[in-house]
């Protein structure tokens, strides 16, 4: 039994360990995001040094805005198609990795290669095998004329793929630790009741595997939600904004037209969008991790 | 071995140099001036030339140079951020044609009527690029090159260039016919400024303004909904391949170039490429203005970069800067430019110059073109309507929305961030 009064001051101590990471945090993270907040109140064009308090006024046009609505479709439908794409495919990429081969340790460097290289560099690449006359792509669908990057429709699907074949080795890698910490015990007993491997999967690495395949979709949808990079490289957004996620929206408004406001009107939707995704998530990992 | 001697030996003298003038910057209290461009395409020798008869020429004055990067937008959101914040590290900047109206409407770039009164720059330059630069009759910078949308044509496949858009689909249509697999028009679609550009082309082919009353700008009209049916009924005709929607500069000339298209619309750089040593269409190609509705010749988009001081420095670095700006717009200059770089001059006077008409005979030949050239809609709020402009653009032209919806939606975007008021909404 310790006493209330060491309990006080190990809280104390616990307080003062924590405090420089939470400073560091309210300057990195919780002031720009006020202030962003505090922007999109104003309406403040910067070539004109216009600044003035609007109140909620950008939040009324926000919502009638058609381009934001489908700005955000697009960004939902990313979200969704990319990591739900890359989950299914990272699982048995995972399985593969974690057996015993010769060169497997190659094989697990080598993965993680479209990973390694720089988003707008890989996107520029696809961008190239995407072009409807010269790419790789048209040609490897025997000579197809699919107008990958300027047809709606098709240009979001280009940027899925770029992005699922960027990202599935990470969630790859992540599935591959949760793979190893799945005790070898469990399926020397499934084998000796006699477990067929399809049911040691369904019953002994599913189950398990559960909470990293979680963390991987936490990871990756908050990830994709605020996805940039890739599609700006490939389209700027084009055609029609069929491909003009969020971030992009919001770039565009701030940077390219000087738009603070309204830019920073953007930012805050997007802000409040990767903070419901994560609650979401977080409530769900959290009640899966208390079942255990 | 020698020769990388000498070469080390020439960079390290060269390198003394440099310090020895800042030094002298120090002691002798000369004046020390910025220059930030985008460097020039080519041979650096004849422009390094220029920018050293503008020191001897005035040695009080030490010229730095500065290179920006060499895409548009990074380079305005350079000047958007550094001159907001009252840069000073800069004096002399180049500007995109649809740049000078923000900055001056922003006081960021000075007034120069009194070294370049509007009225000599209108005797004396092309008409576009002067409406570029003079706002309610002042001077905010000096055309420096310039660019213009031109029609190009296949000699072998056409009879002559295309008067009206008439024409341009009935040549297209009789050239696909008689070249079976060949495209036929080839343009700028994709959603970027480009496109921009090509639309306006349209909208003024078919009688339409930049501006309407008041320097609103003005989409919900005849000739913009014209113009929109008519290339997206290019693609949806089969005249234009569905790609272009997907199609930069460089996308439509490599198709135009490896012979695969008929027509295309293209600024003038395309002409040396299409002409060089080993191009399959040497020989056969012809440029035009652009058709219209009509069938007088079209006016093309105006681009080009102008060179404009930046209003927060001091007097006297002002008055050097104005300096430079006239050595870098003087005839001589203009032709330098022409000769070495390929960049079309905006004095009139350059294009009735014997030495030029015998060396490029092509940039002669584009004076009917340039003096038809006209600015996108010039007002302080092009920047940040470019973007509403290029997505509704691009939905009319793809076909994902009909001209008359894009048009409206563009509209409502464009007076919500002017602040213009709808007309039925009462003050």
């Amino acid at each position: 039994m310790r006493g209330a009064g060491s309990q006080a001051r190990e809280r104390r101590q616990a307080y003062l360990l924590v405090a420089p990471a939470v400073l560091v945090l309210v300057v990195v993270a919780l002031y720009p995001v006020l202030a962003a907040v505090w922007l999109s109140l104003h309406r403040f064009i910067l070539v004109f040094g216009e600044r003035r308090f609007t109140g909620l006024e950008n939040y009324v046009y926000l919502m009638g805005d058609a381009r934001f609505w489908s700005a955000l479709g697009n960004t939902a439908y990313f979200t969704a198609v990319a990591v739900a794409v890359e989950l299914l495919l990272a699982v048995p990429l995972a399985l593969l990795l974690n057996r015993a081969f010769p060169g497997r340790g190659l094989l697990r460097a080598s993965v993680l290669v479209p990973w390694a290289i720089p988003t707008v560099v890989s996107a520029r690449l696809w961008a190239w095998m995407f072009n409807p006359d010269y790419g790789l792509i048209n040609r490897l669908l025997g000579g197809a004329d699919i107008n990958w990057l300027g047809a709606p429709g098709y240009a979001l699907h280009a940027a899925i793929l770029v992005d699922v074949w960027k990202t599935t080795p990470f969630v790859a890698l992540l599935v591959l630790a949760g793979l190893q910490g799945i005790p070898e015990d469990l399926y020397k007993a499934a084998r000796v009741d006699g477990a067929s491997e399809w049911r040691q999967f369904r019953s002994i690495t599913l189950p398990l595997l559960k909470p990293a395949l979680l963390l991987a979709l936490l990871f990756r949808s908050l990830d994709a939600f605020r996805v940039f990079d890739a599609i700006y490289v490939l389209t700027e957004g084009g055609p029609a904004n069929t491909t003009e996620t969020l971030s992009i929206y919001a770039y565009k408004t701030l940077m390219r037209s000087g738009d603070f406001g309204y830019g920073s009107t953007l930012a805050v939707a997007t802000f409040l969008g990767v903070v419901l995704l994560a609650v979401v998530w977080l409530r769900w990992l959290g009640r899966e991790e208390g079942r255990r | 071995m020698g020769r990388l001697l000498v070469l080390f030996v020439a960079l390290s003298l060269g390198v003394g140099g440099c310090r020895r003038s800042s030094e002298e910057t120090g002691a002798g209290g000369r004046t020390r001036i910025v220059f930030k461009f985008q460097p020039l395409w080519g041979d650096p020798k004849p422009f390094r030339e220029l920018l050293a008869q503008y020191e001897r020429a005035n040695p009080d004055v030490e010229l730095v140079t500065e290179a920006l990067p060499n895409a548009s937008d990074l380079a305005h959101q350079f000047f958007l951020t550094s001159l907001q914040g009252g840069a000073t590290d800069f004096d002399v900047l180049v500007a995109d044609v649809v740049w000078v109206p923000e900055f001056a409407r922003a006081g960021w770039v000075a007034d120069l009527s009194e070294d370049f009164p509007p009225e000599r720059l209108r005797e004396e330059f092309l008409p576009g690029p002067v409406d570029a630069v003079v706002m309610n009759g002042r001077t905010y910078a000096v055309p420096w090159y310039v660019d213009v949308g031109i029609l190009y044509y296949r000699t072998d496949l056409v009879p002559r260039a295309p008067r009206t858009y008439d024409e341009l689909r009935r040549f297209t249509r009789d050239a696909m016919a008689k070249a079976p697999g060949i495209q036929g028009y080839v343009w700028q679609g994709r959603q970027y400024e480009g496109l921009t550009c090509n639309v306006y082309e349209a909208i003024w082919g078919h009688g339409g303004q930049s501006l309407g009353p008041g320097g609103r700008v003005l989409l919900e009209t005849e000739p913009a909904r014209e113009a929109l049916t008519y290339l997206h009924g290019l693609i949806a005709e089969g005249l234009s391949p569905r790609t272009v929607t997907g199609f930069g500069e460089e996308e439509a000339r490599r198709v135009f170039q490896e012979g695969r298209a008929v027509f295309m619309r293209n600024w003038p750089y395309a002409w040396r490429e299409a002409q060089a040593e080993g191009s399959p269409i040497r020989g056969k190609v012809g440029i035009a203005p652009l058709p219209t509705k009509d069938g007088q010749p079209g006016w093309g988009t105006l681009g080009g970069w102008q060179l404009a001081v930046n209003a927060h420095v001091s007097p006297a670095r002002r008055k050097a800067a104005a300096r430079l700006i006239a050595h870098l717009t003087s005839p001589e200059a203009n032709r330098v430019l022409a000769l070495h770089y390929a960049r079309n001059p905006p004095r009139l006077a350059l294009y009735d110059d014997p030495e030029l008409r015998a060396a490029e005979p092509f940039i002669a030949s584009l004076k009917e073109a340039l003096m038809r050239a006209r600015p996108r809609p010039v007002t302080p709020y092009y920047l940040l309507i470019a973007d509403v402009l290029q997505s509704e653009f691009s939905a009319a032209v793809a076909g994902l929305r009909t001209p008359e919806e894009a048009l409206t939606r563009a509209q409502k975007q464009v007076d919500h961030l002017t602040g213009e008021q709808p007309d039925e909404e009462p003050e």
